[in-house]
């Protein structure tokens, strides 16, 4: 919505003298109103020899903002759109996805936790690896020069492989899906966020995305935390928002790493604080049994509709 | 590109520039309602205003693929590049083999160990080894060298970059017979020549240095390793606010990879090891704390295993963990004796 004057044309009501009475309260656009406490409004326009006039336009204000959120839904469409639009994707481990009843929910923000060389970014290797095999498209954002095409080159071949006789062509092609970008400070990131989102909403379906990595967001966000720096801890907030709000609009899965530090008693918690704990709907914690050894673990933290406290092993090739 | 040039319509353009909207880079991240409240027009026409622009953008930029997010890159065209790109050897074939070749180039390798095991000398090295010229399969660049603990010796590197010239003569006389038998050697001085040094003696210093690299690098192109040794020596001191000190390295790890990434140069930071309580014992690790771990994308840990030195990679996005002896000589860094000696063997 914009500037109250824009509505002058389409509306004959709002007329010269009304936005001249909001002004003079300091309301100018639509926003402004809205903060503004309506039966205020009223109180001082009766004081004014054409009340009347004001009051319409005030009620005309009110019918105006009245139309403009998002339309209900009851649980039935929910249920719909959960079945028909918010598919699994597969984390490429049989153990992994009975763990998560099918894998990575598309509408999710998916939060893996845990030290360093845990498997954080390896687990998002194989996600990419897997949704870009079934010719979906994954965005992958790299704040750690973690991003190895070498090493995504090897998953790719391994999967196929072991699927279905692959041909030389197919690795290429589904390398092709995943693309990714290097971004070193939080305003580059949700620059591109903007952008994407932007992107998705005039873009036909044809080309569809359905992974949002984010390896790792807690080195973005760690130094501009803390401190008496309350715009770091906005931008975090606002980041985890925009996140929710693609994933949620756009059907996409959205998978974010981050790190540990020692809290109370020497014993590890996810980075970022309390702000940032309840932005990830689904939060799993990983590490790795033997040093010498590809197993890892991984354990349910927090989850919208599954019990907590869940674990299993898996197996990164 | 400026709105000017643009493929929009004339009084669309109009718009645009009285609104102080002169360059499309600047409407990149403007969101189409806010583009719609200050040029006043439906937000249906400035959601295609936007569109156009980031289609023209676009064009411009990569003609090649088009990607979903402008300025990406997809994983097999970074193969393919990454492919050609040359390591830097670590004059070990031992040590170059569980890293694949050598020090990567375009990312951060962290490499720490006890006093005593060679990290200086392993600096020293790679800041000789990155100038052997592309005909002996060298990368021909130029080093930056910040020391903040005043190690560098420079007598030292005098000592690796005749050892490393001699092995070059050596080289081309074994594998090129009388091809350039005339060619001019490389002097130990030019070596030294190349090697950009600087000295830091408080972390603001350091701070500093490390944001001016970005100016220094875009002046001096051919330079590609940066050496840091070491990264902890003033960040282990006078500090009493630990927030800030995690803030600090935090930011200062970003802009050590944006380095490596923007300019395809290495970046090689050495670290010291601190004890760390867990499960009831102590034992060695890393310093500066679980937080900094994440910051490195390769970490290297240098040990000793009874009389000899070991290399072993802790954590890499692309390589398995795997450990190797090197020793470190008069000559610099090289493979381990006994290993040689238990090939000979066989």
């Amino acid at each position: 919505m914009g500037a109250l004057k824009s509505l002058e044309e389409v509306y004959h009501i709002i007329d010269a003298n009304f936005l001249q009475f909001c002004a003079s309260r300091g309301i100018f656009s639509v926003e402004d109103f809205l903060v503004h406490d309506v039966s205020m409004l009223m109180a001082s326009a009766d004081k004014l020899s054409n009340s009347d006039r004001l009051k319409q336009g005030i009620n005309q204000l009110v019918l105006i903002t009245e139309t403009y959120h998002q339309p209900w839904m009851n649980g039935l469409m929910l249920l719909e759109d959960r079945e028909q639009n918010k598919h699994y994707i597969s984390t490429g481990s049989e153990s992994f996805d009975v763990l998560l009843q099918g894998g990575l929910r598309e509408g999710h923000v998916t939060e893996l936790v845990g030290p360093s060389s845990s498997g954080k970014t390896q687990v998002c290797f194989q996600v990419a690896s897997n949704v870009a095999l079934k010719k979906g498209n994954v965005v992958f954002f790299d704040s750690g020069n973690s991003f190895s095409p070498t090493r995504i080159k090897q998953m790719v071949t391994h999967i196929s492989g072991s699927e279905e006789n692959k041909v030389n062509g197919g690795v290429e092609e589904a390398m092709r899906h995943i693309e990714c970008h290097a971004v070193f400070d939080i305003y580059t990131l949700l620059d591109l966020l903007h952008q994407l989102k932007l992107n998705l909403k005039s873009q036909s379906q044809k080309k569809s995305t359905e992974l949002i990595i984010i390896d790792s967001i807690s080195s973005l966000i760690a130094p501009i935390l803390g401190g008496s720096n309350a715009q770091g801890h906005a931008l975090m907030v606002s980041l985890g928002y925009l996140l929710k709000d693609l994933s949620h609009q756009h059907n996409i899965a959205v998978l974010v790493t981050n790190h540990m530090v020692s809290g109370e008693g020497g014993s590890l918690k996810p980075a970022l604080g309390e702000s940032w704990r309840n932005i990830p709907h689904v939060q799993l914690q990983l590490s790795q049994h033997h040093t010498t050894t590809n197993i890892y673990g991984v354990y349910i933290l927090r989850h919208p509709y599954m019990a907590s406290g869940k674990s299993v092993n898996f197996m990164i090739p | 590109m400026e709105v000017l040039k643009s493929p929009l319509s004339a009084s669309q353009k109009g718009k645009l520039i009285s609104a102080g909207y002169t360059s499309i880079n600047l409407l990149s991240s403007v969101s189409p309602s806010h583009l719609a409240l200050e040029l006043k027009i439906s937000e249906a026409e400035a959601l295609e205003i936007l569109k156009t622009v980031s289609d023209g953008s676009r064009s411009e930029s990569t003609s090649t693929s088009c990607t979903i997010v402008k300025g990406a890159q997809s994983a097999w065209d970074m193969l393919q590049e990454e492919e050609t790109l040359v390591r830097i050897t670590t004059s070990s074939s031992d040590f170059d083999n569980i890293l694949g070749g050598g020090i990567s180039c375009k990312e951060v390798t962290e490499i720490g160990g006890v006093p005593g095991i060679g990290k200086t000398q392993l600096g020293i090295q790679l800041a000789v080894n990155v100038q052997i010229p592309f005909d002996y399969g060298g990368l021909g660049g130029k080093a930056i060298y910040i020391d903040t603990e005043g190690s560098f010796m420079v007598e030292r590197a005098l000592q690796i970059a005749e050892a490393c010239g001699d092995d070059m003569a050596e080289y081309s006389r074994l594998y090129r017979k009388g091809f350039h038998s005339h060619e001019v050697k490389i002097q130990p001085k030019d070596f030294l020549e190349n090697i950009f040094y600087f000295r830091v003696c408080s972390y603001t210093e350091q701070i500093a240095l490390i944001n001016y690299l970005d100016k220094f690098i875009t002046d001096h192109k051919d330079v590609k390793v940066v050496i840091i040794d070491s990264i902890t020596f003033h960040f282990r001191q006078d500090f009493d606010d630990m927030a800030l000190r995690t803030r600090l390295l935090g930011g200062m790890a970003l802009k050590l990879m944006k380095l490596a990434r923007k300019f395809g140069v290495a970046v090689v930071v050495l670290n010291q090891v601190t004890t760390k309580y867990s499960d009831g014992s102590f034992h060695l690790a890393l310093a500066l704390g679980d937080s900094w771990s994440h910051a490195s994308t390769n970490r290297i840990i240098l040990h000793w295993n009874g009389n000899e030195r070991y290399a072993y990679i802790d954590k890499s996005p692309s390589l398995r963990s795997a450990s190797a002896p090197y020793s470190v000589t008069g000559k610099g860094i090289r493979d381990s004796p006994s290993n040689n000696k238990r090939i000979k063997n066989i």
